[in-house]
């Protein structure tokens, strides 16, 4: 039997956050871009596109990431697409990101006085400038603290995909358990690596909320 | 232009409807404003006197009847087309509605650079001259939080007329102000008058209405009730609507 160190769970571990810290840069940016997509659609067409949106949004937030991911991969695989476990998850979270993040930029959206719009239009700004110059520069304000703030969940959130065998640090902490026998100790230390990525990230959110407070 | 054409009404709203859901709020509105008049409507709230003054500029989308700016009829289907009339329609509002994130000064040049394609040093200089106008030569760089609301008016003001627009729609523009605030807006407005600006203006001004109206309109349930020129409205009411109106604003 192999012994293994605490520098060889560490390191391992360490090996394995990259890819949990991958996924997750995959799930915002894709996520925050669909969402972006949809956002303006919702904002610039009329109610039969809202009503799709919504009910897009319903269907990812009211389903457990779990099965998101599970459907990803083999659904996908039932088709006829050889999708591998990376592809699954980075799909399956984008998808998943993107319906949270159109709902919480749609309320800060919301949150700009119903005033501003009007003025924009009464100037003969076309729907894009209206958008650009003046509605998104008060709404970003309001929505990058919540949107960092749902980073921290989407990070944990790439925990579950584990499930269909991709290797991140989840996934990976439980083979060295296994390997190791030392399972308090492993998932101790993969409990660690997650609160060190999100802590400083939540840490970054509350101090921007405070900032838009004094504002 | 011809004088024929500048005869001809600026702003012809023709047998207008408009309602809410059931709820028929302007009942069939005939008004023809000319050029360089100044027309106050007074009413009730609840008359349909701001979502008519709403209509002029597409704000509010109507059922029936025609609205037409400057000879072009309104078309809310055509972004093109209200994108061409809100440049002849400029809108002043209540509540200011002030770009609260650019400051003084952008908030003026905004709407110049990216609808007239103004260069920025052109739509700066404007911006200043018309701040200058309405007292805030001073104010350029400020940001409209740190503004009173009178001085914040007078900016939202100055923004409109950077358009350059034919006609000024000025919707309850002193209700939100405090009263020692309310002079210094209604001596611009005064002064735009004075200068030929063709203004419609929903007020609860009635000194204001009196002094600086050519033509009053009275609205009550979504009609035009009454109209004539504020001397014979506000003297000698014929409808008992209006004589009840006044007797209820002078108390």
């Amino acid at each position: 039997m192999i012994e293994f160190t605490l520098w060889d769970i560490v390191r391992n571990l360490l090996l394995a956050l990259r890819w949990t810290a991958a996924l997750s840069a995959i799930a915002f940016i894709g996520g925050g871009l669909v969402g972006a997509l949809l956002l303006t659609l919702r904002l610039g067409l009329g109610r039969r596109t809202q009503r799709v949106i919504g009910a897009y949004v319903q269907l990812f937030q009211g389903t457990p990431l779990l099965m998101q991911l599970f459907l990803a991969y083999f659904g996908l695989a039932l088709l006829g697409l050889d999708v591998s476990a990376w592809a699954a998850a980075a799909l399956a979270l984008t998808l998943y990101t993107s319906a949270y993040l159109v709902e919480i930029w749609r309320g800060c959206v919301d949150a700009v006085p119903r005033g501003q719009w009007e003025a924009a239009k009464s100037l003969a700004l076309s729907f894009g400038e209206q958008l650009r110059h003046v509605i998104l520069p008060q709404a970003g304000r309001l929505a990058i603290a919540p949107t960092v703030g749902f980073l921290v969940q989407v990070i944990k959130g790439t925990a579950l995909a584990s499930v269909i065998g991709f290797v991140e640090l989840t996934k990976a902490g439980g083979m060295i358990a296994n390997a190791s026998f030392k399972p308090f100790l492993v998932f101790g230390c993969v409990a660690l690596l997650y609160f060190a990525l999100c802590f400083p990230i939540s840490l970054f959110a509350q101090h921007l909320e405070g900032k838009s407070h004094v504002r | 232009m011809s004088a024929e054409a500048l005869a001809d009404p600026i702003v012809r709203i023709t047998a207008l409807r408009k309602s809410y859901g059931t709820n028929e709020v302007l009942k069939g509105i005939d008004l023809d404003v000319k050029r360089g008049e100044v027309v106050a409507i007074i009413g009730k709230s609840g008359s349909g006197k701001s979502t008519l003054l709403r209509c002029v500029n597409g704000l509010e989308q109507f059922q029936e009847g025609s609205l037409a700016v400057n000879g072009r009829p309104l078309l809310h289907e055509s972004a093109m087309a209200m994108r061409e009339l809100r440049q002849q329609v400029g809108m002043i509002f209540q509540g200011f509605n002030l770009f609260p994130h650019l400051s003084v000064g952008r908030n003026v040049m905004l709407a110049p650079t990216l609808v007239k394609q103004r260069s920025p040093n052109q739509a700066a200089e404007q911006a200043t001259r018309l701040l200058n106008r309405v007292g805030l030569a001073d104010k350029f760089n400020a940001m409209p939080d740190q503004l009173s609301g009178g001085q914040q008016q007078r900016v939202a003001i100055a923004r409109a007329l950077a358009m350059e627009p034919a006609v000024l729609l000025c919707d309850e523009i002193t209700s939100a102000l405090d009263p020692e605030l309310v002079g210094e807006v209604l001596r611009v407005v005064e002064a735009l008058a004075d200068e030929g600006m063709t203004l419609m203006m929903v007020t609860h001004e009635m000194n204001f209405a009196r002094k600086v109206a050519d033509r009053v309109i009275f609205m009550h349930q979504g009609r035009v009730h009454e109209v004539g020129p504020p001397g014979e409205l506000f003297n000698s009411p014929r409808t008992p609507e209006l004589q009840q109106f006044l007797s209820a604003v002078r108390d």
